[in-house]
């Protein structure tokens, strides 16, 4: 029995094969369903996302069940297998669960760091325990995964740090204002871009909202779409002095905010920090207004700068991550191999034992007249034998496992003591 | 019994320091867990070198400038571990820490000649004096440290490339805050504790300023501090510019404690 992973991601297949082989959940659950009744697999956990479609699963001969299920995933798709056969990947027991602690903790992601992955990875896990696919391994194997998951996002900054130029100018403000609750927002422009960024820093606590716009109407519904007030445009300067953050996204030639109408109201503001971020191309805002005393001035390039640092350091957060999930790997593989002779031992122990329980009864039943004593006696001495026969076959498997080599081990110890077909 | 407290206290906050400078570079939470840890240790160890030398010499372990700023150093570490773990700023310890070590060269390390208590050197109000100037200074640390980390947060939002301190400072208004504080809590103790110090030396010597080094230079810094909480106040001075005000009335601080260490006059060397 081995565990493995097969399957195609961002890296290995172009995105119009991936589109295709995208499977909704309620295809899936019928591939499942047919691979379980065509007994391909012993166990089975599909995950498919935009990114990558990925079958994880337990199977005596794995390379046999992975092109079985791909085949009819294929036929499912109406797709040419030979065109997937290229692309795919597969991952064997070891490598197999290093590849899942990866995919799960977001390290494989094109995003390193995402946080949709984990909550695909577990819908998946789901789906295959509602169509009962799932075993006591994948069960093991996925509880483990999601342990590890989270160790990831709660012990590195892989999920900090904002990789989008929305987020990143909502980072900035924190890391200007303590906190963005009733930080007072100025929307300038009706652009989409501004609009996200307002919103953002509204989940965050800023209030209120003042929108201004050329035109009334958009302003108008612009303000409503964000609970806030719409003002006349030429009340532009005066609510500059007011306001803490400014987000500019006009679609005007020539910038709105000049140097000097700041420079003018930051007199009046005793020291509060104002930061403009200017989204609009061409720029909103002078950009000589960074220079004047507690004014910050963003614009998109500025903004674009700050993720690509922060994907830096996403990167660097990474490298601890991964380490991490290798470290996890080898205790999990460790207590899997345990898995794999458990069984063993418990039919060689469940065999001895019953051997011993019926000759016991044989031979007192040719001893009626068997004191107490006498029968307590041969208990004790048959379980010692037993146990003392045990010790070495058991504690040999254990070993053999953890080196590797668990599989010979098993076969032999069934076929000596006539165990039956393993499980 | 308090001389090899001391010392091993002085090795904790080298260890202390060390780890915390490494936490800014390297950012594992084990590596701050670990400083916080060697912090507390050398704390503990410095409070029992403390005690003893109050037992020793039968008097609060103030009576020399050197045993002062070991107390300076006392309160700081203090203070700058409640504010790591309530104001949740990790990194403090890498801004407090070197400053105390530096501050620890001469005081922790040889706070000797206690038993030179002069015979003008009694009566309450000079242990009043000193305690008051003693937290007065320890506040202007924190001051200082939190001028630093202002100076540095602004430089990497105004020139918009984030680096190691933009990860790892805490918002502008936070520190703005934090040095704000400190300067409205260490003025008042400062002031008193001076006004104290020159009228006792009035009455002691007949005279406030006949040539005491570490008096003239703290004087210096009084005036400097003076003018940053009244231009705070006043005239809405803030952020960048106070925190200017912050590291030169420190550097004062630090020339009236070097002139007191080192140079003769009423304070001793």
């Amino acid at each position: 029995m081995a565990l493995f992973v097969a399957g195609l991601n961002h890296r290995t297949a172009p995105v119009e094969l991936r589109e295709q082989l995208a499977v909704e959940e309620d295809k899936l659950r019928e591939l499942l369903r047919e691979a379980q009744a065509a007994g391909i697999a012993d166990e089975l956990v599909i995950v498919s996302t935009c990114n990558r479609v990925e079958v994880y699963g337990v199977a005596e001969v794995p390379g046999e069940a992975r092109a079985a299920i791909f085949r009819r995933l294929c036929r499912q798709r109406g797709v040419d297998p030979a065109t997937v056969e290229p692309v795919l990947y597969t991952h064997l027991d070891g490598d197999a669960v290093h590849h899942g602690f990866r995919v799960a903790a977001s390290l494989d992601s094109m995003m390193v760091g995402e946080s949709q992955i984990l909550g695909q990875v577990k819908d998946g896990f789901a789906l295959a325990q509602s169509c009962e696919t799932v075993g006591p391994t994948l069960h093991t194997f996925f509880t483990q995964a999601f342990a590890v998951a989270k160790k990831v996002r709660t012990e590195t900054e892989i999920g900090h740090h904002a990789v989008s130029v929305s987020f990143a100018a909502v980072e900035l403000a924190r890391k200007i204002f303590a906190g963005l609750g009733g930080k007072s927002v100025l929307l300038v422009g009706a652009g989409k871009m501004g609009e996200l960024a307002a919103r953002h820093l509204v989940e965050q606590g800023a209030f209120p909202i003042y929108v201004v716009n050329r035109t009334w109407s958009r302003a108008h519904d612009m303000a409503r779409a964000l609970s806030g007030t719409a003002l006349p445009f030429d009340e532009l300067a005066t609510a500059l002095a007011s306001v803490d953050i400014v987000i500019t996204s006009t679609g005007a030639p020539e910038p709105v905010i000049a140097r000097q109408t700041v420079q003018a109201i930051m007199h009046g503001r005793r020291g509060r920090p104002l930061f403009f971020i200017d989204i609009a191309v061409p720029r909103d805002v002078e950009a000589t207004v960074n220079t004047l005393d507690d004014v910050y001035c963003y614009d998109i390039d500025d903004l674009k700068q700050v993720v690509d640092a922060n994907i830096r350091e996403r990167a660097r957060e990474a490298q601890r991550a991964e380490s991490l999930v290798e470290r996890e790997v080898a205790k999990f593989r460790a207590r899997l191999s345990d898995v794999e002779v458990i069984p063993t031992i418990v039919s060689l122990r469940e065999r001895l034992e019953g051997i011993r329980v019926s000759e016991v009864r044989k031979a007192l039943s040719r001893l009626p007249e068997a004191s107490p004593e006498t029968r307590a006696a041969m208990e004790a001495l048959s379980s010692a034998i037993v146990n003392k026969i045990l010790h070495a076959p058991i504690t040999k498997l254990r070993e053999s496992s953890r080196a590797g080599a668990g599989r010979s081990w098993t076969e032999l110890v069934h076929e000596l003591f006539g165990l039956g077909r393993r499980s | 019994m308090h001389a090899s407290a001391f010392n091993l206290a002085v090795v904790a906050y080298v260890c202390a320091t060390g780890l915390a400078l490494a936490y800014l570079v390297q950012r594992e939470e084990i590596v701050h867990r670990l400083a916080s840890l060697a912090t507390m240790a050398a704390w503990a160890l410095h409070t029992l070198g403390l005690i003893a030398l109050a037992v020793e010499t039968r008097r609060p372990p103030l009576g020399t400038l050197a045993e002062s700023v070991s107390m300076v150093i006392w309160v700081v570490v203090l203070v700058e571990l409640w504010v790591e773990r309530y104001y949740g700023v990790k990194v403090l310890g890498a801004f407090v820490l070197p400053i105390v070590l530096v501050l620890s060269f001469k005081t922790i390390v040889r706070p000797t000649g206690f038993a030179q208590i002069g015979p003008t050197l009694g009566g309450a109000w000079v242990w009043v004096h000193i305690a008051l100037a003693t937290i007065g200074i320890a506040a202007f640390v924190l001051n200082f440290a939190g001028a630093l980390m202002y100076i540095l947060q602004e430089r990497q939002l105004k020139g918009k490339r984030p680096g190691a301190f933009y990860y790892r400072l805490p918002a502008l208004e936070t520190l703005d805050r934090l040095t704000y504080r400190t300067l409205a809590l260490g003025f008042p103790f400062l002031t008193v504790g001076l006004i104290l110090g020159a009228l006792w030396a009035g009455a002691a010597w007949g005279s406030v300023f006949t040539f005491d080094p570490l008096a003239i230079f703290s004087f210096v810094a009084w005036t400097i501090y003076a003018a940053t909480l009244a231009g705070r106040a006043a005239a809405g001075w803030h952020g960048r510019r106070a925190a200017y005000f912050a590291v030169v009335g420190f550097a004062a601080l630090v020339v009236t404690l070097g002139a007191g260490l080192f140079l003769p006059g009423r304070h001793g060397s």
